[in-house]
């Protein structure tokens, strides 16, 4: 894999503090990329192109289909899940 | 002397909130079963006087005297014409900005903080958990517990918690406990922490152990609190809007245009909404939420015919850029960087009610700077693109000859937030946008079509 872009840094949207690309691309769930990071990157170098080339088909492609949950469903789904682990 | 603030006295503060959701129609919220979410799948996690406000059709909801006795301590909040910067911009027209950066953590989100405390409160809840990512939201409801008598613990995302010390000491001034994310204190951050020991965190951990921490709590005095999204969170953030209005109508002005940034919704909506409802109801206004697009094209790509979209549907147009895959397709403007915005703001953006701009992070922090020259004040990061986008329309006011009304929301200072401004003058931001290898690669895409001339007009 290119590792060229992993130092590369700019300011997180959702955290509000400088993150690197690493940071983007590993940082959701079992180490996959943040689902903004095409919002946040496309302007910095060809980020489609460049996933597309390094992650395994089915993440990409989970990657771009897959639309963030509206907040209060993954509220209820993080209570469920809670639930389970602290029961 | 012209009018410089405008104040409301403690009696004048708005006495009710306004509720967005009696005046538009939304689809209702789905749970991951497909089913409506009902008030017992929130229970644990909120306290049920906050679940009744979260669906309520009422338009207007009384703000408790308790809550508004805490708001007192900054409210109401002043009105502030930007006449420097006017007459820096010269332009005709008229700019106020509303100060949210006078409350105690130096934002709007206490607006919100402050109730959800109270409301926790007399539902007889003693602690509340949260997440927070810059520390904004964590340090809000750390003040607003300590006002209440409340315990509160803020699971803060690892690398946001090492950039960012100085949040902690203010959410621990106020007796909050703020740990970094991914903990030993839950079984989603042990779980985290056993997979990576030097994980950086997520949102997404800080969240499941915010959760966690209440919903495992036996004794039922546990709840979560969230700073954004929410339908009850935007409609606390109304009190901005509804003491601009009173405001400007102390001096006779109505905006033509609002303007606030919009991450999660809240601070623009607590400023727009009492004035969507205005424009429901016929009145004309132009309202604008502004989001980041740190776009670097028109500085560092070549000028060149190209297609507008990456589908290449469009015609070749003579644009500067970095090829068709980099330029945005019209989604980005107003689509998917809408994903994480509250569902009512979102409704109002698809039905046209409010226009969705962006303005990218260097032109941000230009405005920051020429705001901080002429009216004094440091913005927060995210408060920069709001004024940008009023540089923006007070610039259109000039060219137009119009002596526009603008208003906007300074959400917050940003004297915590330095390190970024940091950058920015040292000229870090985006340095490192093409190598000379990758824009010959992205030429290429050009080689094909046809060479603009680069005419001018004058």
């Amino acid at each position: 894999m290119d590792k060229s872009k992993d130092r590369l840094e700019r300011r997180c949207p959702r955290l509000g503090g400088d993150v690197s690309f690493y940071y983007c691309r590993t940082s959701s769930d079992d180490s996959s990329a943040c689902w903004k990071i095409f919002d946040c990157w496309w302007e910095c170098f060809d980020v489609v192109d460049y996933l597309n080339k390094y992650l395994p088909k089915d993440k990409f492609n989970k990657l771009v289909n897959t639309k963030p949950k509206p907040k209060m469903a993954s509220l209820v789904e993080l209570i469920e899940q809670a639930k389970k682990r602290s029961s | 002397m012209q009018i410089k603030k405008v104040f409301l006295s403690e009696a004048e503060m708005p006495r009710q909130w306004y509720n967005i959701l009696a005046d538009i129609k939304m689809n209702p919220p789905l749970g991951p079963d497909g089913q409506p979410v009902g008030p017992d799948d929130l229970a644990p996690v909120f306290p049920m006087n906050l679940i009744e406000q979260e669906v309520s059709p009422e338009r207007w909801i009384d703000i408790p005297d308790e809550v508004l006795q805490v708001l007192n301590i900054w409210r109401p909040s002043p009105l502030i014409r930007a006449l420097s910067l006017e007459k820096y911009l010269d332009t005709p027209a008229r700019i106020y900005l509303k100060n949210e950066g006078v409350s105690p953590p130096g934002s709007h989100k206490p607006n919100t903080a402050v109730p959800q405390a109270y409301y926790n409160k007399i539902f007889g809840i003693e602690k509340i958990t949260t997440e927070t990512g810059a520390g904004q939201w964590g340090s809000a409801l750390a003040f607003a517990c300590s006002q209440f008598g409340i315990e509160c613990k803020v699971f803060m995302v690892r690398v946001s918690f090492d950039q960012k010390p100085y949040r902690k000491s203010m959410m621990e001034a106020w007796g909050a406990k703020c740990i970094p994310s991914p903990s030993t204190e839950t079984n989603a951050g042990r779980a985290a922490l056993e997979k990576d020991p030097d994980t950086p965190g997520s949102l997404g951990i800080s969240i499941s152990e915010a959760i966690e921490a209440a919903v495992s709590d036996k004794t039922g005095k546990t709840r979560y609190s969230l700073g954004s999204v929410l339908n009850h969170v935007l409609l606390h953030q109304t009190i901005i809007g509804l003491e601009a209005k009173k405001q400007l109508e102390k001096i006779g002005e109505y905006p033509d245009v609002v303007i606030a940034c919009a991450g999660g919704g809240s601070n623009f909506a607590g400023l727009a909404f009492p004035f969507v409802y205005d424009k429901i109801n016929g009145k004309e206004i132009d309202i604008y939420p502004y989001e980041p697009a740190a776009c670097p094209t028109m500085t560092k790509a070549p000028f060149v015919y190209d297609h507008g979209d990456t589908a290449r549907y469009t015609p070749l147009l003579p644009m500067y850029s970095l090829g068709h895959a980099f330029v945005p397709p019209p989604i980005h403007a107003g689509g998917l960087r809408y994903h994480g915005m509250s569902p009512a703001v979102s409704q109002l953006v698809t039905e046209g009610i409010i226009e969705a701009r962006s303005v990218t992070q260097l032109e941000a922090y230009k405005a920051g700077v020429a705001f901080a020259k002429t009216e004094g004040f440091i913005s927060a990061p995210e408060t920069n693109h709001a004024i940008a986008g009023v540089i923006e329309e007070a610039k259109k006011a000039k060219e137009e000859g119009k002596e526009k009304v603008i208003l906007f929301n300074w959400s917050g200072h940003g004297l915590i937030d330095l390190a970024a401004y940091d950058k920015y003058f040292a000229g870090e931001l985006y340095d490192f946008v093409l190598t000379d290898e990758e824009m010959l690669a992205s030429e290429k895409v050009f080689q094909d079509h046809p060479k603009p001339q680069l005419l001018k007009s004058r």
